[in-house]
């Protein structure tokens, strides 16, 4: 049972396919670790099935289904595959992640602080990574400039607006403060999706910040 | 007409002896309605023939990952049918798993009666969708059909953000009530 879910309305912009890559990849991974949230995600798709059913035919050209069956040819109905298992080191990953470790990822150390790993997502203009913070670290204390996505993977943090555990959800606006600190126990990972470059808004901020807007940390 | 049933069937027997006639009545029955679903988003009639085109194929070539006790074929088509339309969009970019491993891979056993489920759920969002306010479905439609983000959806209906996600929260919470009373 999550104590902190995905809003509705955006388990629905999930469903229906709307989300950029970004924010796609952080709700699949709540809905991977949340039963609660997966039913409505179910259900929303069954909304779709149900849309498509209802949907009036386009007509379809006559030669489409002849075209089709000619490709049947090249086509082998597949064996059920089995699920993708996550490469030595990241067994925590849940299946939707799986695909965005490609070989060669590991843990650059920031600011002797945390660790991230930055994730590829082509055509999305947001910032995508993991973070990893020893228990009782925090990450800087930041604000941002746009929408905030996180998801708990492992272990759990706390900030301002509580407390976080596996498969929990924060989606935040920009202007919000906050520093959140691992809890005690297991190193904290999460995936963070960011809409652009956060701003920090400690001491060490006015030095950082350019290098955070130039991607370098 | 294809029922739920018959549908689901019609897969099954794919995976099972790859049967050719059986991917033509799928075909007929669901490339129509898949196209004309993507053509509500305003995407263009050959684009929305190639999605359904694709999206067929898939069902084929995946036939063997379907589990009639966890969503409905309509359902199954629908997910296989957004995938393929969010690769069409991002097409430079390398094509998402189209496996939707949420339909394919969910954790086993997580609900006793799944397969009771699955058809219920599916009939009854049928019989709720009729059931909305005109206020909550055009929401709901555009959100789906249209592929419109909430921002966009308020835009255009000229309502404040916070009005739409309020009418995007009720629906989903009639749809929720009245799922949850069947379990």
């Amino acid at each position: 049972m999550s104590r902190h879910p995905a809003p509705d309305e955006l388990l629905l912009d999930y469903a229906a396919g709307t989300l950029p890559e970004g924010p796609a990849l952080a709700v699949a991974l709540h809905v991977a670790l949340d039963p609660q949230a997966r039913r409505t995600v179910d259900r929303l798709n069954a909304v779709g099935g149900a849309l498509i059913e209802h949907e009036i035919e386009a007509s379809l050209d006559d030669a489409a289904l002849e075209r089709a069956m000619a490709r049947l040819e090249q086509v082998a109905v597949e064996p059920r595959a089995a699920p993708a298992t996550a490469r030595p080191g990241f067994e925590w990953a849940p299946p939707p992640l799986i695909p965005h470790l490609r070989a060669g990822l590991g843990w650059r150390r920031i600011l002797g602080k945390f660790d991230e790993i930055r994730l590829d997502v082509p055509g999305d203009a947001h910032r995508v990574s993991l973070l990893r913070l020893e228990p009782g670290h925090g990450l800087p204390e930041h604000n941002h400039r746009g929408y905030e996505y996180t998801v708990c993977l492992r272990g759990g943090y706390t900030d301002q607006t509580g407390s976080y555990g596996v498969g929990d959800f924060a989606v935040g606006p920009g202007g919000e403060r906050h520093e959140p600190i691992a809890d005690p126990g297991e190193p904290c990972i999460a995936l963070i999706v960011v809409e652009k470059p956060i701003v920090l808004t400690g001491p060490w901020g006015r030095w950082l910040n350019p290098l955070v807007s130039r991607g370098w940390i | 007409m294809l029922s739920a049933d018959e549908a689901a069937d019609l897969i099954e027997v794919i995976a099972s002896r790859q049967d050719r006639a059986a991917f033509a009545s799928l075909f007929r029955h669901f490339a129509p309605r898949v196209k004309a679903f993507i053509m509500r988003g305003g995407t263009d009639v050959e684009a929305a023939q190639e999605v359904a085109q694709e999206t067929l194929i898939m069902v084929w070539r995946k036939a063997a990952s379907f589990d009639r006790s966890r969503a409905s074929a309509a359902t199954w088509i629908y997910t296989i049918a957004r995938n393929k339309r969010i690769d069409l969009l991002r097409r430079a970019a390398r094509p998402i798993d189209t496996e939707d491993w949420l339909v394919v891979y969910a954790p086993e056993g997580e609900e006793a009666d799944k397969s009771v489920l699955a058809g219920q759920t599916y009939t009854r969002v049928k019989e709720l969708l009729g059931g909305l306010s005109e206020d909550q479905l055009v929401v709901i439609r555009k959100a789906f059909f249209e592929d419109k983000t909430h921002t966009v959806i308020a835009e255009e209906l000229k309502l404040p953000l916070g009005t739409v996600k309020s009418r995007i929260r009720l629906a989903l919470g009639r749809l929720r009530e009245a799922l949850e009373k069947d379990e």
